[in-house]
């Protein structure tokens, strides 16, 4: 089909450039003055980022922030996937929903919508809670470390629960049980069996969050710059986006910090999970282990779990559409709903740059997830089915990207695209994204290769099939739903990109997420929410649709076990 | 149909280092037999099926199936697989995951053209042979492992091919369905007449299914024959013990008596079969299976073949005893009736039927 040695030599030279580019441009960077100086070795960018006297203060914040996040994410993630693998609670159904939400609702709408929530001068729930209680000052200022923990932890609770809830139902319960048996109380047991055995799991929860939320910009930058609470990943930004001020050289001396540091992160990750696959111990006798009766606490247990989906869920929807339809900001009365109207979409709708915006999103969402589901078969093809040193080298080159932080990767790839035409153009946020998101789109696709067992094609020849006809009626049927399902992935995750895109966005190649951002900066709530929605709304049924076809997908594969 | 194989060889590098998959075999399978290509993992027989077949390509040599040349070293000649006109039954069944029962079944014939009615006729027929009547819409993936076993066969079956190949098609079943499922293909594949090629590692399954066993050994045929000539009388040391239990014994050919040799060995001189017709005052090797070695009456005194030993163990099995007999320093095998008297430490006599000892030349 393919002549192998070039096709697997191409794809290395394509998919190494575009996630070492960015990384060597990095480094170089860091080492210059400025763009124009590019190549004149110096370490004042190095020594002018590291004595900044704000940066200990930054690091701190850093480290509380990533550090609280993992705490926050990993003990409801933990509550949450014991509750649901061990007890008997009613309507288990909503933790399916649990773990995919984070792909429907935005980070930037989630944000924001908890600053609608608690802002100090005008937060809905905290002018409530000031009527109600007649307080003198605001319940809760959002613009804190507390809040943006709060939000980030509440973000990063899915990815948390994707990681311990498997390892929580396969823990084979016979250790418990001959701990009991052996004279330790439940609590004891707890402490002393199952939390032990599930250590690697949680260990991996936290380091995954906190590689996440070092690599986050939603949250610090709408809930962490308003409160002049700067993070690594916002106080490169803060470098590059001051206008003529923009230092790109600092910000790549910071940057390779974070990236350092994430790196370092992903390899202690990678370690922990080989060894949590060791750890745990999944009886093969197929036993379930016995449910909990939670008796009167089952209900009320219930309600915790079920307010956790709604503010997880719900809340941030709702707020937004109701924001979106108010002039400003007010606690829900009569007097507001008599106010609502649709002029915030109206006006979101007749603005050119929020057109543009959509636009460009839109675009780069269709177009960019096309060419990068195209990269990804050929990717895809060679990790499975060549299968060769080369292809090894492939295999992990293309899911390197998972562990660079995005900004980091933005300000990388701005000192290799302001040295060529596609400076400010909508093609740099392409390979930008493409670059970035490859992973996405390798993923469902190579476990569609892995489906088709090379005896499905051998057999359509015996059958008298010719290659051709075998790839028509065989290779390519059982490869769509991998194909849909990591285009989509890509789509949705091109929609809603921000962190690459406040770097390498310019004025005409704005996308949604920036658009957002710049409302938000402008406190301008109403179209912010609206233009949100509508971003919610194309981003969700790309999800449902990915879901649904996902489902389709492990049905088919139950034939090759 | 006929296939001749001639001079047929494969090579594979692995570090650096050459390994003959298949070393110049020269092989004849006779039209409408079922043929079994046995061995033990790693000896070349799915190498040879994949040759057969046309998803391989050999190194050199030439295959032709019936009067048809499908692949020459020599003259440049490459049939590929679709234009072979075979069937095969593939170790994971092969079954296609996004179609049903009818399509997967009704394949072959749609790649060639067939109209649709005669297409519904020779699928019903297919499922109908393989007893899988009315599964016609059921998802390939909603069927048992037996099941999927049977559509793979029909779906070999159903364009009537010449050959039809299987390459260890009963390995994925657990051990009842196995030896149900091996009746099964017994009695459809004689019904069929047609033209087998089987590969296995399971001597039973060869045993059980063949009208001729080649048995293979790192690339090569060691030998050709029947079921009970492999079994009872087989030329070849590696093959006497492959094909089922065996206790050797050395020793040298004292003299000939017709077909059989007198043969003195460390436990004394017997009587054997001498197939191979080996040189008095050669060495040589005794091949006894262990349900020839027989219990002898206490009173019997003199006579062929007969032994006194002592029983070193006794562990019963169920359907009998198996035990270890000592004759002098030679331990030997033994399966007895499970309702025989005697207890280990026990001294006995034992005879070995001289048509059912065969010398081997080592």
């Amino acid at each position: 089909m393919f002549k192998k040695p070039t096709l697997t030599t191409t794809l290395i030279v394509i998919v190494g450039f575009l996630t070492l580019c960015p990384v060597v441009m990095l480094l170089l960077g860091s080492f210059s003055q400025d763009f124009v100086s590019f190549g004149q070795f110096t370490v004042s960018k190095y020594v002018e980022a590291y004595t900044d006297p704000d940066f200990a203060a930054i690091l701190w914040n850093t480290f509380v922030f990533t550090g609280g996040s993992a705490l926050l994410a990993t003990l409801l993630a933990l509550f949450l996937a014991y509750v649901n693998t061990r007890t008997d609670l009613p309507f288990k159904f909503i933790f399916k929903i649990i773990s995919i939400i984070p792909m429907m609702i935005p980070h930037i709408l989630f944000s924001v919508s908890w600053v609608l929530l608690l802002n100090p001068s005008n937060g809905i729930l905290n002018k409530l809670f000031i009527d109600l209680f007649g307080l003198q000052s605001a319940w809760f200022n959002i613009y804190s470390l507390p809040g943006m923990i709060l939000v980030e932890g509440l973000l990063d609770l899915p990815i948390a629960y994707l990681i311990i809830a498997p390892a929580m139902s396969a823990f084979d319960v016979s250790l418990e049980e001959s701990s009991k048996v052996c004279g330790a109380s439940n609590l004891r047991t707890l402490f002393k069996v199952t939390l032990p055995v599930l250590r690697p799991a949680i260990l991996a929860s936290a380091i995954l969050v906190i590689v996440r939320s070092l690599a986050s910009f939603a949250v610090p930058s709408v809930i962490g710059m308003p409160g002049r609470i700067y993070v690594l990943s916002t106080h490169i930004y803060r470098n590059v986006s001051s206008g003529f001020a923009a230092d790109f050289g600092k910000a790549a001396a910071i940057g390779m910090s974070a990236l350092a540091a994430s790196i370092t992160l992903i390899y202690v990750y990678r370690y922990l999970t080989a060894e949590s696959s060791k750890f745990v111990t999944i009886s093969s006798r197929g036993f379930k282990p016995t449910l909990i009766k939670l008796k009167n606490a089952r209900y009320p247990l219930f309600v915790v779990v079920g307010f956790l989906s709604f503010i997880l869920i719900l809340l941030p929807v709702l707020v937004l559409f109701y924001t979106s339809m108010l002039p400003y900001s007010m606690v829900p009365s009569a007097k507001a709903f008599s106010m609502m109207s649709w002029d915030n979409w109206v006006g979101v709708l007749r603005d050119p740059i929020s057109l543009l915006s959509l636009k460009n999103s839109l675009f780069l969402g269709v177009v960019g997830a096309t060419l990068g589901t195209v990269l990804s078969i050929f990717v895809s093809y060679v990790i499975v089915k060549v299968r060769s040193t080369a292809s090894g080298l492939l295999e992990s080159l293309s899911f390197l990207s998972f562990s660079f932080p995005g900004i980091v990767i933005g300000v990388g790839f701005m000192w290799f695209f302001v040295r060529t035409p596609l400076y400010g153009t909508i093609t740099a946020l392409l390979i930008g994204y493409i670059a970035t998101y490859l992973p996405y789109g390798i993923r469902p696709i190579s476990s569609a290769f892995v489906q088709i067992h090379s005896h499905l094609e051998e057999s359509s020849r015996v059958c008298g099939a010719s290659p051709f006809y075998t790839m028509r009626r065989i290779v390519i049927p059982l490869l769509i739903p991998g194909i849909v399902s990591g285009w989509i992935l890509m789509a949705s995750m091109f929609l809603r990109e921000l962190t690459l895109s406040v770097v390498l966005s310019r004025p005409g190649t704005e996308v949604l997420a920036v658009q957002i951002l710049h409302f938000a900066e402008d406190g301008l709530w109403g179209e912010l929410s609206a233009l949100g929605i509508i971003m919610i709304g194309i981003s969700s049924s790309l999800v449902i649709a990915a879901a649904l076809i996902g489902n389709k997908l492990t049905r088919m594969e139950v034939v090759n076990n | 149909m006929e296939i001749r194989i001639r001079g047929l060889s494969r090579y594979y590098y692995s570090e650096g280092k050459q390994i003959k998959a298949l070393d110049n075999v020269d092989l004849t399978i006779p039209a409408n037999k079922i043929f079994t290509l046995l061995g033990p993992s790693g000896c070349g027989k799915t190498t040879l099926l994949r040759c057969i077949v046309g998803l391989e390509v050999p190194d050199s040599g030439e295959i032709y199936i019936g009067d048809e040349l499908v692949w020459s070293s020599e003259k440049k000649i490459f049939v590929p697989p679709e234009n072979r006109g075979l069937g095969m039954v593939f170790q994971t069944y092969a079954i296609w995951p996004h179609m049903n029962v009818f399509d997967n079944v009704a394949y072959p014939l749609q790649t060639s053209k067939t109209s649709q009615a005669e297409i519904r006729e020779k699928v019903a027929k297919a499922l109908h042979f393989v007893q899988l009547d009315g599964y016609e819409n059921r998802p390939a993936t909603k069927l048992s492992g037996g099941q999927q076993q049977r559509v793979a066969l029909a779906r070999a079956l159903v364009a009537e091919p010449k050959v039809i190949l299987f390459d260890e098609p009963l390995s994925n079943l657990d051990a009842k369905l196995r030896e149900e499922t091996r009746k099964e293909l017994r009695s459809f594949l004689s019904e069929l007449q047609i033209t087998a090629v089987y590969v296995t590692h399971d001597r039973i399954e060869a045993l059980a299914l063949s009208d001729l066993i080649a048995v293979m050994r790192a690339g090569k045929i060691v030998e050709l024959g029947d079921p009970k000539k492999i079994y009872f009388n087989s030329d070849d040391r590696f093959v006497a013990d492959f094909i089922g239990r065996a206790n050797l014994i050395k020793g040298k050919i004292a003299k000939h008596q017709g077909e059989h040799a007198v043969f003195t060995s460390e436990i004394g001189s017997l009587v054997a079969l001498n197939s191979q017709n080996i040189a008095v005052g050669e060495e040589a090797m005794l091949c006894v299976r262990p349900e020839f070695i027989r219990l002898a009456p206490e009173q019997v005194a003199e006579g062929h073949n007969l032994f006194s030993g002592k029983m070193e163990s006794l562990i019963f099995i169920g359907e009998a005893y198996e035990g270890e007999i000592r004759v002098g320093e030679t331990l030997l095998t033994t399966t007895i009736d499970p309702t025989a008297d005697i207890v280990e430490g026990d001294t006995i006599t034992i005879s070995f039927d001289p048509d059912h000892c065969f010398l081997l030349s080592v």
